[in-house]
Order: C-alpha cells, then structure tokens, then sequence
C-alpha cells in the first residue's frame, strides 16, 4: 500500500494535451458519446410520444401496455437494463447484437444494445414529460380542431402537439444533457465512448495512472458538450415561443441555461407554465 | 352597406350547396354527465336558411345541445341529423353506435362552430389560423387558401392582421377570426357558442355585425346568445331550452310581447 501515500506526480501535459490536442482515440470518444446520445434521445422522443399517446388512448389495452412500459423501464436502473439487454439476450442467444451495417459503417452490437437501452429508458422518462406537456394544453384547442373537421390524430400532429412542444423543450433540454452524461454507463459493456476512452488511458499506455488529468480532461469534454447543447436548446426554444404571449422576453439567459437548477425527473414538476 | 363589398358568402363561392330543406333534424335527445342529465328529450328541426337563437339559463343545456350537434358531446339517446346524416353514429339494429372517428370527422367538416372562448390557434397567424384546416382537411392548394382567407380576413375588418399571432389581438378581432376560420371550410351551418359573452361591451357589436352580415346572406345558424337585439334583427325563430327540453318557441316578436311560458317570463326579465 506504500504507493497510495507517495507523492502524486502531476503531469498537466496530459491534461492539456487531451483537451487541446485530442489524439484520434479521444475525438472518436467524443463522437461516439454525442452519436449515441442524439439517435438515443431522438428514438426516446418518439417512442415517448407514443407512449404518452397510448396512456391517454380510450382504448383501455392500450393505456396498459403504455402504463406497462413506463412502470417497468422507470423502475429498474438503467445499469440493470443494460446489462441485461447486452448480456442477458446475447449470452441466450435470444438475440446475440451481430456488428450492422450502415450505409458502409459497421455498427458494433455493444453500440446498438448502447443505444437500444438508453432509448428505451429515455422513452419512459419522456412520455411523462410529453404527457404532461399535452395536458397543459387547454382542451379547447383539441375541440376546435375537432369542429373543424380535422381528425384526432392530424389535431394532435397539427395543433396540440406543436404547443405543447414549448412546455416540453425545457425538461427535454434536461434530458439530453443527462443523456450526454449517462451514456458513460455504457463502461458496462465496453462501448469506447468519451469515458472508456480516458479510462483506458489511464489503464495503460504512456499516461497510464494518471487518473486527476485525465478525468479532469473527460469532464471539460463533457462540459463542452453540454454547455453546445444549451445554446442550441436556448435557440429552439426562442423559435417555438412564437406567437405565445411574453415569448422571448422571460426566457433564461445564458448563465441561467447554465447555472440555473436541475428540473427534478418528477413529472409533476416539468409541466411549466404557459 | 357598401355595394362594392362582396358578401362573406361569396368569398367561400356562395351558399355552399346541400340537399334537402332541413338542415338540423334533433328529436328526442338525451343526454347525461354522470347521473346529472342535462338533455331530457330536446327536439328541434332548422330549415335552411334559418337563424335560431337558442336561449334560457345558464346549466338549462343549450350549449350542451349545441355541441352534440357536431358531435363533440356524445348522447344517450336520440337521434340528430345534419343534412339528413346521423351525426356521430351509426344505426344497427336500432341501436345507436358510435361512428368511425373518421367518418366523425368527415362530418364536422360541414359544421362550422365558434366558441365562446374562441380558441384560435396561439401558434397559427390569423392567416393560417384560417388556412389551417382547409389545406390540411380539405387538401385545398395552399396558395388559393391564402388568396380566400386574406379575402376572409379583409372582410372582417383585419387585413392587416394576416400575420399577427392571435394573443397579440383584442377579443373581438379574435372572435372575427373564429368566424372567417369556420367559413373557411364553407360549412353548410354554423353553430356559435355565445360568441360575445367573453367580449368586453365596446368590441361586441363588430363581431354581431359580422353575424348580422351572415344571417342575411343565408348562412344556416344556431346562435346561443342573450343579445335580444340580434335575435330581434336577424333571427327567423327563438327557441327557450329549460331543463333540457324546449318550453317555448316562436318568432323574435312572440318573445318581446307576448311571452306565454312563465319560466320565459322570469328568464327574459333578468335579461332584459
């Protein structure tokens, strides 16, 4: 245990050298990360929709299997499902994760298993935040819709669910920079996204063992990532404000996108105000 | 009135065209929330052509009936039919099943309604607020879309007012809107939820004009209101809807002098 209390050899090379000269390994962590995180999310937002859609259905088998859906992938850690998509089916043969080609791009199994889960999860977390977001909407917009002759589903494509999306983009916001985040769950089955990359690194090779650069390093990539995003999403939810009374003005600015607090995953807390 | 103002019909292509005498055929309607049953057999017959006012106190059901008519209320039993349809239902074996959601919706395309609290699109313009439904239901090309309803929206008094979001306009410009939204879809009725009751005083008479305009042009109306002075210029009949039956019909006239119902009497007197 005598190298536990030996002087730390700080070597603010690596940390620099990581952020400002990424090498290729650092760069496809990076990629990796935002790539799974985007079709993720994007798959979690429909999926959600559908699932908020189906909780709302008249048609009770629908409301179960959505209520379902949402009671058992809310419930279970996301690390579980994980593993238990990866592992769990391919072990059994139940679905073994063969590599995909896409478009010319081979994509690993661990990457579609990657991203199959945290869709997946996402998908439950979100259709509580559409849900709620649909509700918000006064009802006499579905009545008007209706009167004019519009059918359930064009009303709700046309009229509801474009409203509604001002309500949603805040806690979607959220989500997708957990997103960022929480692919790093992905260690579980080796997938070489931003923190595996600097793990190795610290596992082996000429940087091996210098865990406080090389995670200060991940976390500065993270931060970039996220701080992208809240400029994009800052930019998303100026354009959906149109039309909508106080639109523009009461918005966050950027330190409060930045510093402002977290919106819990309780639903009853992201409905927002109209 | 102007000469050089074409009529509001005109700019949908005249009264839209539609068999038959009869418009609203409704007998016996029954309708409940719960255990609280707020149509108790309501039946009334509206020819073309023909402006109803619907009045009686508030809770006596003739919103309610109002909006069974395009179907947005489900019934109990009943039967309502527009231009000679069952509306929301499907007849086997004598009984009454709920129609296809489509077909439902096919329907309601010919049934114009404006709500008291108008309930225009916040993220449309008033231009697409009205273009809205005739590009997306009616699979009308947008730019003749646009072309009718800046026709639309000029001949109520808002051109200038194509672009503008709703929550940026008064009530009354926005219940005009309502109006040429529902003309849109050159509807062969139009049912209107009383349309001035969430109107401050001074913005009221714009929208009645616009209504008055309608009425003698032949649009087919049902009008929940409370303003006599309307049902006194345009409407052909007035009907009083008391706990969810009609108690009392007849002209405009009947209703100002000679009233027979005492429950009218009392009603009319708190109005008035």
């Amino acid at each position: 245990m005598s190298w536990l209390v030996a002087v730390y050899q700080y070597d603010w090379g690596i940390f620099f050298r990581s952020v400002f000269q990424p090498d290729g390994l650092i760069l496809s962590g990076v990629w990796l990360t935002l790539s799974i995180s985007v079709v993720s999310q994007l798959i979690g937002v429909l999926l959600g929709t559908f699932a908020a859609l189906g909780r709302m259905a008249r048609l009770a088998p629908l409301r179960w299997v959505a209520g379902l859906y949402v009671w058992f992938f809310r419930g279970t850690p996301l690390l579980v499902q994980i593993a238990f998509v990866y592992f769990g089916l391919g072990v059994t043969g139940i679905y073994r994760w063969p590599t995909f080609d896409l478009l010319g791009v081979p994509i690993p199994g661990n990457v579609q298993a990657g991203i199959f889960a945290l869709a997946v999860n996402e998908g439950a977390y979100m259709s509580e935040i559409v849900r709620a977001g649909i509700m918000s909407i006064d009802r006499g917009q579905m009545e008007a819709a209706r009167s004019l002759g519009m059918p359930y589903s064009l009303a709700m494509r046309r009229i509801v669910l474009p409203q509604a999306a001002r309500v949603i983009v805040p806690p979607l916001g959220n989500e997708f920079n957990n997103m960022l985040k929480t692919t790093s769950l992905l260690v579980m089955i080796s997938v070489p996204e931003l923190y595996v990359t600097f793990s190795n690194k610290n596992a082996s090779g000429s940087t091996v063992f210098h865990p406080f650069e090389l995670f200060l390093a991940a976390a500065v990539w993270y931060l970039l990532l996220t701080t992208i995003w809240s400029l994009i999403q800052a930019r998303i939810e100026r354009r959906l404000g149109r039309g909508l009374a106080g639109s523009g003005d009461e918005r966050p600015g950027l330190r409060g996108r930045l510093f402002g607090s977290r919106l819990s995953r309780d639903p009853s807390l992201v409905s927002g105000g109209r | 009135m102007n000469a050089a103002v074409p009529s509001l019909l005109s700019l949908i292509g005249g009264v839209p065209a539609a068999p038959g005498e009869v418009v609203v055929e409704a007998t016996d309607v029954h309708k409940s929330f719960g255990r609280l049953e707020v149509l108790r057999g309501l039946s009334l017959t509206v020819r073309r052509g023909e402006v109803v006012v619907m009045i009686g106190p508030s809770g006596s059901g003739k919103t309610t009936f109002l909006r069974c008519i395009n179907h947005l209320e489900k019934i109990q039993s009943g039967r309502i039919l527009v231009n000679d349809h069952l509306i929301g239902y499907r007849e086997e074996d004598g009984r009454l099943v709920e129609d296809r959601e489509r077909n439902i919706a096919r329907q309601r395309q010919d049934i114009g309604m404006v709500f008291q609290r108008f309930n225009l699109f916040p993220h449309l313009t008033a231009l697409e607020n009205i273009t809205e439904a005739p590009v997306q239901v009616r699979g009308i090309p947008k730019d003749e879309a646009f072309e009718m309803g800046r026709a639309l929206l000029a001949r109520v008094g808002l051109a200038a007012k194509a672009s503008v979001y709703p929550t940026q306009l008064s009530g009354g410009q926005q219940q005009r809107i309502a109006i040429a939204r529902a003309l849109a879809m050159k509807p062969t009725l139009m049912l209107f939820d009383e349309p001035t009751s969430a109107l401050d005083p001074e913005m009221i008479g714009d929208v009645l004009e616009v209504m008055k305009e309608l009425a003698r042009e032949g649009m087919t109306m049902i009008v929940v209101t409370h303003e006599m002075g309307f049902a006194r210029e345009v409407a052909q009949r007035v009907v009083m809807i008391d706990e969810g039956v009609v108690i009392e019909e007849g002209s405009p006239e009947h209703f100002f002098t000679s009233p027979t119902h005492e429950r009218t009497k009392a009603f009319l007197s708190k109005i008035w």
